[in-house]
């Protein structure tokens, strides 16, 4: 199937904050899912022992994503074409999921994880939703989620993958 | 039961958007972040476009929830260093996994053991913030 053009799929991804707003009253955001999966491993912990009730329509939300993903791609109605670089670039490697991989992802989930409980949220909490009620501190952070993107993108990736 | 069936419903509506158009995918990412596409740009920059007006209506025309409230929203608090210092290593994870936190759960569909990795990579993360929430300043 061909990719959907960014002028349909942004704002059906835009539509999900009211539509969140409206059912369950609740703003768009993921990454508390993390901190409400925490919660079960570090009951004590004074950052993970809180109301996770709040968070627990983060949970069903993922567990949507997760459901859609598997469906999706077990019927293999999508595929990602290849995506060509500029020549002799690191970013055509050709299968950047091989397992061989792993410890990159591993890495770079620590870092998400990490950065996005710090940040207070992430591209969806951050990003989408915080930047559509113009929320200062959600600016701040997706200019730094660029900056930090645009770093190892292009000065850390070509070391991993040479 | 039925926020529990309207949130799962929302969540592959949104899971199955940010798959049909690309935005999972690795190469996508890393194209976004050498300028190479418009496509993410316009993808997020629709997004909050829609998401904005759409939400502001609703607030102006004083549309009530399903449950019959007033329809609210909350800007975060600022952090200083969490946004910037937290955003910064948010971003250089977004890049090396070329998912932010919805792909990850996407990746689990798409490449399992890629997918698990990168979402136990992830709730560690979590964790380390936990722990040393308070020795982190603000």
């Amino acid at each position: 199937m061909e990719v959907l053009p960014w002028y349909i799929a942004g704002p059906l991804i835009g539509a999900m904050v009211p539509l969140l707003l409206f059912t369950r009253e609740k703003q768009l955001g993921l990454s508390s899912s993390y901190r409400y999966l925490g919660s079960f491993v570090l009951p004590k912990n004074s950052y993970f022992n809180y109301q996770r009730v709040n968070d627990a329509w983060q949970i069903q939300f993922v567990i949507g994503i997760v459901c859609a993903a598997i469906a999706i791609f077990q019927l293999d109605l999508f595929s990602p074409e290849p995506i060509e670089f500029n020549e002799g670039d690191v970013l055509n490697l050709p299968n950047v999921y091989s397992v061989q991989n792993w410890l990159v992802f591993a890495i770079g989930g620590v870092l998400i994880g990490f950065g996005a409980r710090y940040a207070g949220g992430c591209t969806a909490g951050h990003c989408i939703m915080g930047n559509s009620i113009l929320s200062v501190a959600s600016i701040i952070s997706t200019c730094m989620f660029f900056a930090g993107g645009l770093i190892v993108s292009h000065f850390v990736l070509p070391y991993l993958f040479e | 039961m039925r926020n529990t069936i309207t949130t799962i419903l929302l969540g592959a509506i949104f899971g199955g958007v940010l798959i049909f158009s690309d935005a999972f995918n690795w190469y996508r990412i890393q194209e976004m972040f050498h300028f190479k596409s418009f496509h993410m740009f316009g993808l997020i920059g629709s997004a909050i476009f829609v998401a904005g007006v759409v939400t502001w209506v609703m607030k102006k025309a004083g549309v009530k929830s399903i449950n019959k409230s007033t329809i609210q929203t909350k800007k975060k608090e600022i952090r200083p260093v969490g946004n910037t210092v937290g955003g910064f290593i948010f971003g250089a994870g977004w890049a090396l996994t070329g998912a932010c936190t919805a792909p990850v759960f996407i990746l689990i569909g798409y490449q399992w053991q890629i997918g698990v990795v990168a979402l136990l990579g992830a709730l560690t993360g979590a964790l380390l913030y936990g722990i040393l929430n308070k020795k982190l300043a603000l």
